[in-house]
Order: structure tokens, then sequence, then C-alpha cells
């Protein structure tokens, strides 16, 4: 019991990174090229310490205006990225989690500059996160299962054939920022209410990178993706403890080794080849079935 | 029953006509065909239908509606569906996945339940499946129903982008070379669908090489020589028209 207690912060640094790269896959999944991620979680972070500090509102409000802002901003960056593809939609959202940073560091008033916002109550635990996860999962589970999930497919795979079969791409680009602009709140909020202080520099660049490798890792089709890439790497720098200054060469290692050699991620690719199996092998049984 | 009707359609690009002054009817119930030689501009004729390129001069109108302007999706959701010169499929997906997705533009449940996973979601997520797997057995796919589209046969996928394009019940429907590569036995079952599809009021537009099979098939034939119409009329006419072999001859 006492090992396990031990490792309550890893559980929990987990389950965040989860719903960070929950907030990553949707938009991915629908084909958006966004690395808004980290700026949506700061904006919901930021909102539920200011709203839990120097408000003295409840946890409840302030996740729950934590995943509205999300939304709202989502939104926002949405329209005007309507006409961005590609490197271009990378770049105006890395953009965004540059502007996020600066307000954040800058704004003393209101944000307590570097020094970030102390003090903050904690009221979610690793129990809190992990419902967090299993309701956010299976919200995105059906989501994904839906007429919505088949449009986001197809924008991704073919935006030609979207359109052709009138598919509206800016709807569902629109759904999937809305989408990612408050799950990445909402993960902003529980990160507030879980570590007593936030500071400006753990919403920046590492963020960003780090949410998309988990991603890109775990596969962004299946909904499984996104959690089996953060598990691994949350879990991995911690394997790679003894290895001190190899542990970032070893972490990129990995990475690489994922995009070379399983370029739709972990998941993705490990359900191709079940279903190329499972096929193959009611193909066997019926040509058994003609030759007898 | 809606007709195709496209009148004086012009599109250059960098100042060079790609298709010039084009006029043609695609009557509702009928396969007519559009034929010409490589690079005549046939595919951009489709793009121009379709909304992927923008009409350059000219009107398009599906029955009494002007879409010159029109988007490519608010086209398709027009009921104007197509298939691919190059093969478009969702390859990963299965067989069933990727038919189903024709049938986007008749889903009725609103984002707000597609969201919250009510009920009618998932209702319509079989009723799609169920008439997918219709589709399948008129095209004798519904073994494959189960397997990837991408690890199928040539003429398997074409199937699956025709049962795609079939999914949306289009009053328009464009066929842009549906039986390259495909051998007689197979053009010809495809054949038996598009006049079935057309019995029932659909307008084709079949865009082919195959002359044959354009001839077998289509009531009234246009021919295309770099971007110009240079005869139209039944397939007789059109097999005896020389400047129609001279085009054919001399590319």
């Amino acid at each position: 019991m006492k090992f396990f207690l031990s490792y309550i912060p890893l559980f929990e640094l987990a389950l965040f990174n989860m719903l960070l790269a929950f907030s990553q896959y949707v938009v991915l999944r629908a084909g958006v090229f966004s690395l808004g991620t980290a700026a949506f979680a700061a904006l919901g972070a930021y909102t539920s310490a200011i709203l839990a500090t120097k408000l003295g509102m409840s946890p409840w409000i302030g996740m729950a205006a934590s995943l509205v802002l999300g939304a709202i901003a989502g939104a926002l960056v949405a329209i005007p990225l309507a006409r961005l593809r590609g490197v271009f939609q990378a770049l105006a959202t890395l953009a965004l989690v540059q502007i996020m940073l600066s307000i954040t560091l800058n704004w003393v008033d209101v944000t307590e500059g570097a020094l970030g916002i102390n003090g903050i109550p904690r009221s979610v635990g690793l129990f809190g996160m992990f419902c967090a996860v299993v309701v956010v999962g299976y919200f995105l589970a059906v989501i994904g299962a839906s007429s919505i999930g088949r449009a986001f497919d197809v924008i991704r795979e073919d935006e030609t054939v979207a359109v052709s079969l009138g598919i509206s791409v800016p709807k569902y680009h629109l759904i999937a920022f809305i989408l990612s602009g408050s799950i990445a709140g909402f993960a902003g909020g529980l990160h507030a209410f879980s570590s007593y202080s936030i500071t400006p520099n753990e919403y920046g660049f590492h963020m960003l990178v780090m949410v998309l490798a988990m991603v890109v890792l775990g596969g962004r089709v299946s909904v499984w993706g996104p959690v089996v890439g953060a598990a691994i790497l949350t879990v991995l720098p911690e394997l790679l403890r003894g290895f001190q200054e190899y542990r970032m060469v070893m972490q990129g290692a990995v990475l690489m080794f994922a995009i070379v050699f399983l370029p739709r991620g972990i998941v993705d690719t490990a359900k191709n080849i079940w279903r190329a199996r499972r096929v193959a092998a009611s193909e066997a049984a019926k040509t058994k079935a003609v030759t007898v | 029953m809606k007709a195709l009707c496209l009148s004086d359609v012009s599109r250059s690009f960098g100042g060079l006509p790609a298709v010039d002054g084009l006029t043609l009817t695609a009557p509702a119930g009928r396969v007519t065909g559009l034929i010409g030689p490589n690079g005549a501009g046939k595919t951009t004729v489709v793009n121009l239908i379709t909304g992927l390129l923008k009409v350059g001069r000219g009107r398009i109108t599906v029955g009494e509606r002007d879409v010159t302007e029109a988007s490519a999706s608010a086209l398709a959701r027009a009921g104007v569906a197509r298939t691919f010169q190059n093969i478009r499929l969702i390859a990963d997906a299965t067989v069933l996945e990727n038919v189903v997705a024709g049938f986007h533009r008749h889903e009725t449940t609103g984002v707000l339940s597609n969201l919250f996973g009510l009920p009618s979601s998932f209702a319509e997520r079989r009723r799609l499946e169920e008439k997918a797997g219709a589709l399948l057995e008129r095209f004798g796919m519904t073994a494959f129903a189960a397997h990837p589209a991408g690890s199928l046969s040539y003429g398997h996928q074409r199937r699956i982008e025709m049962m795609r394009a079939l999914a949306m019940d289009p009053s328009v429907l464009l066929l842009d070379e549906p039986v390259a590569g495909m051998n007689d036995s197979e053009a010809h079952s495809l054949a038996e669908i598009f006049r079935d599809v057309a019995g029932q009021g659909v307008a084709i537009l079949l865009i082919e090489h195959n002359m044959r099979f354009v001839m077998s098939l289509c009531t009234h034939i246009y021919v295309l020589a770099s971007g110009r119409l240079i005869s139209d009329g039944d397939p007789e006419e059109v097999g005896r028209d020389p400047k129609v072999i001279e085009a054919y001859l001399g590319s």
C-alpha cells in the first residue's frame, strides 16, 4: 500500500496527460493540425486558479468555467483559422500558445507573472482525475462512433472526398476545435485544483511537444490511442530515472522509432493487424468449407 | 427529376484554356457520354460541375437551380455525386464504413444528439449500416463488408466508390472513367447497374475512354478535344464524325 501511495503523483500526472492527449487527439482525428492544447489548458488552469484564490469560488464553479471558457476559446480560434490547413494551422495555433504564455507572464496583477499562482486549495485527487478521464474518454468514444466521428475520419483521410460527399469541413473543424478547447480547459482546471500551484512555463512549448508526441505514439483514430500514448510517455521517464542525462535521448529515440515503424501509432496499428488477421481467418474458413 | 445543364462554361489555367465554351445537357433518366482524347479537359469539366474548381465564365444549373457559384459540399448536399478517376477511398476503413460515409447528406440526427450519444445517434448508425448492406448485396460485395477497402482489388475498389456515390441517392451522378482497368464482364455488369440507376430518374454523365462501353450505354455523346466541343449526337453520328476520328487518331 505504501508503495502504491508513493506513486500517486505519477498516476495523477498520467491521468492529467491523458486528458491533454484527448484534447490533442480530437483535433488530429478531424484532420486539424492544431497545437493549441497547451494554450487552452493554460486558460483553464488560470481561470480555475483565479476564481478559487481571488474570488474564493468553489472548485465546481472553477472547473465549469474552465471548460466553458476553453470551448469559447476553441470556437473563437476556429473561425479565423477555417481557411488554413496543415503546417499553417500548426503555426497559427503555436502563436496562440505564445500569446497565452506572454499574457500569463506579463499580466502580473491578475496572474502573478512568472511566480505563478500559489495556495490553490487542493480539491481534486486521484479518484477525481480518474473519473474525469473515464467520462471524457467515454464521451469521445460515443462521438467517434457517431456521424461526427465518421465525418472527422473522411476529412482527415481525404478532404476532397469529404466535400464531394457533402461534408462541410469548416463545420466539423469548428466542432473539433470546440471539443479540443473544452477538454484542455477542463484538464487545466483539474490540474490547478490538484497541484496547489501553477506557473506559466508549465503550459509552454514542452507541454505542446509532449502532448503531440503522446497522440503520435498512441494513435489518432481509436480513443485508446491517446490513453496508451500518455501512459507510456508519462511512465517512461520514471523508468529511465537511472539513466539521468540520457533520459531525453532515449525518449526521443522511442518517439522516432514509433514515427518510422508505426506511423499510425501503437493502438491503430494493432487494431489494423488484428482486423486483417480476423478477415484472413474468415477467408480461410470459407475456402476450407468450399474444398470440403 | 433534374437535368444537369452547362451553358458556355469556360475555365483557363494561367491563360491556357482548359475548357472553352462548353454547352452540354445531361437529362434525367439518361446516361450521357463525355469522351475525348487525353488532356481534352474531361476531368476539369467534372471538377467544375462539382465545384472543386471555380467556373471562369458561363452557367451551370441542376434542375432549376443555378449552382455556378455553389461550394463543393453544398453541391453534394444538393444531390450531385461523383466518382474519381484515381480511386479515392479510406484505405484503412472497412468496405461497409466507406459506403456508410456516402449517406452523410441523408443523416438527420442533430449535432447535440451525436455529441451526447443519444439513442437516435446509435439508431441512425444501425439504419445506415443496413442501407449500406443492401447496396453491398446489389453489387455482390457482401462477403467483403468487413475487409479494409485498401486491401481489395482495383475492380472491387471501383465498386466501393460507386456504392458510396449511390449511397448519396443523387439526382446527378458524374462517373469519371468508372470502368478503367476492368475486364469486359466486370464492365458489363456495371453497365447494367448504370442503366438501372438512370432508369430511376438520375441524370448520369459518363466520362470514359473505353469507346465501346460509351457507345453501348449512352443515348447522347459529347466529344471534347483541347477543351472545346468538337462533336455531339447519338453514338452512331459521333462514331462516323471525321473530326472525332481525327481527334482520337491524331493524339
